[in-house]
């Protein structure tokens, strides 16, 4: 797998991307103009666009963290301990779900999510409706109900007072 | 024992009897050139052999040079030929493999005959005249050889120019049915990943790129590259608009949705504004009652002394009724 990564990242030209497939595998390559390239193997069922984002945000981070100088100056026999980053472990982590990694994707999620909200809002509203119909109706009878009880009332005082 | 000359002589002569092409004029210019200052031992067959055999490097070269220049031109006419569809990209490619190869092969003759003219200097003290005479005459052929690969740059640009056209056309196309557009827009990753899967791992048969290695023609090859980079790198680009058009359409059907929600509780307002008259009223009638009830309460309670003396007057005539009867 290493291999074939590196013969990859050797064979594209720098600022260029490619998606390789291999048996069961796709391979995604980015290589940056400034001679940092990052490859990331998934199967062919992972989003192309989220490998993507996160080979430029790993070589964005990659870039800013050891400056273009030092990448220049090590030659390829320094071998991992020089240019350390333990991010990439919490990176496959939270990207094995590519839903919870990419930024597109968390928003798309978070307004389906609102969006199912505000339907509930929504029956919940109707609901409401029909319990204010509801309540017009009885308070409609109410109030003809006291009406005639204050009528009785009336006529009771003013009528013929017996004991 | 140098027998270097005689072997020399023999191979010169076989390659004599193979050619008999242009290198006639070259021979007689260099033949009265170098006969006047050979060695007496080798004299002319020496001059000879040297002659002819820089005459007849110089004679290939030539004639690859007018080959590459007829193929030149068929391929610009190819390329002129503009067509939207298949504009025969088999023969391009193959017409370009060859101009390639033609080209190698022109470079290396170069450089054989330079430093085969360096070997004659070095073989036998030629005369100032013949150097020049070599020097022009590689000057000549490294001059045809710029032109040839100036027109093939030029050959080269048209073609990437057609084929940008073609492009565009074919987009604008596709933009003209949208939903052709959208289709092919979503089957377009797992189109381009097949592309770019089959050409990554072979050099590229694409109509849109050629083979092309050779160092006189690296901005051709940086072109193609370059419009195959853009393309994949279109593709990304496409892929994340894509993904963002479509956050942009839920945030569009999530603000009708607030809308509609404004609008229901709106029309329940007026509802709730009934059922607060309504209450009101009740309120009021009940409260009416309520006095009507207190005023009959007291009027009772204060109306007891004639009270007793109306029940005295219906038992007094209850009583008088019974004893009448």
């Amino acid at each position: 797998m290493a291999f074939m990564a590196q013969t990859i990242a050797e064979r594209t030209q720098p600022g260029q991307r490619q998606s390789i497939e291999e048996s069961n595998y796709v391979g995604h390559v980015y290589a940056r103009a400034e001679g940092v390239a990052g490859v990331v193997i998934a199967d062919k069922e992972y989003p192309t666009r989220v490998a993507f984002g996160l080979l430029n945000k790993v070589l964005d981070e990659f870039t800013t963290r050891y400056p273009q100088g030092t990448i220049a100056g090590a030659s390829s026999s320094t071998g991992d301990s020089d240019f350390s980053y333990p991010e990439l472990q919490q990176y496959i982590v939270t990207y094995q779900d590519p839903k919870q990694g990419d930024t597109i994707m968390k928003l798309q999620r978070e307004l389906d999510e609102t969006k199912i909200v505000l339907h509930k809002t929504i029956d919940s509203v109707l609901a409401r409706g029909d319990k204010l119909e509801s309540l017009i109706e009885r308070s409609d009878a109410l109030s003809s109900q006291s009406r005639m009880f204050y009528k009785t009332a009336k006529k009771q005082n003013a009528c013929c007072i017996i004991s | 024992m140098d027998r270097t000359s005689e072997f020399f002589a023999t191979i010169e002569s076989l390659r004599s009897r193979a050619q008999h092409h242009l290198p006639s004029d070259k021979r007689r210019l260099l033949s009265p050139i170098e006969q006047q200052q050979q060695q007496p031992g080798n004299g002319t067959p020496h001059g000879q052999h040297q002659k002819s055999e820089f005459t007849l490097i110089a004679s290939m070269i030539a004639k690859d040079i007018h080959a590459t220049a007829a193929k030149l031109t068929k391929l610009a006419r190819l390329a002129k030929r503009k067509t939207l569809f298949d504009d025969r990209p088999v023969e391009i490619s193959d017409i370009a493999k060859i101009n390639k190869q033609i080209a190698q092969l022109q470079t290396q003759v170069r450089d054989q005959n330079t430093s085969g003219g360096r070997q004659q200097a070095g073989l036998a003290p030629l005369s100032k005249q013949a150097i020049e005479h070599n020097s022009n005459v590689v000057v000549l052929l490294q001059s045809r050889l710029a032109a040839q690969t100036s027109t093939f740059k030029d050959v080269l640009e048209v073609r990437t120019e057609n084929m940008k056209a073609t492009k565009d056309r074919r987009e604008q196309f596709m933009f003209s049915a949208q939903q052709q557009a959208s289709a092919f827009s979503s089957d377009s990753p797992l189109y381009n990943l097949d592309r770019r899967a089959t050409s990554s791992s072979s050099p590229p048969k694409d109509v849109l790129s050629l083979d092309l290695t050779t160092p006189s023609q690296l901005q051709q090859q940086q072109q193609m590259e370059q419009v195959q980079l853009q393309d994949s790198n279109n593709q990304y680009l496409e892929s994340r608009s894509t993904a963002v058009e479509s956050i942009e359409s839920t945030l569009h059907e999530l603000g009708g949705i607030f809308q509609q929600l404004a609008q229901m509780v709106s029309e329940q307002r007026e509802m709730v504004q009934r059922i607060d008259n309504n209450t009101e009223d009740i309120e009021s009638n009940v409260a009416g009652a309520q006095t009507e009830l207190l005023k009959y309460y007291s009027y009772v309670s204060s109306n007891r002394w004639l009270m007793v003396k109306v029940f005295a007057v219906i038992i007094s005539s209850a009583v008088t009724l019974s004893v009448l009867s």
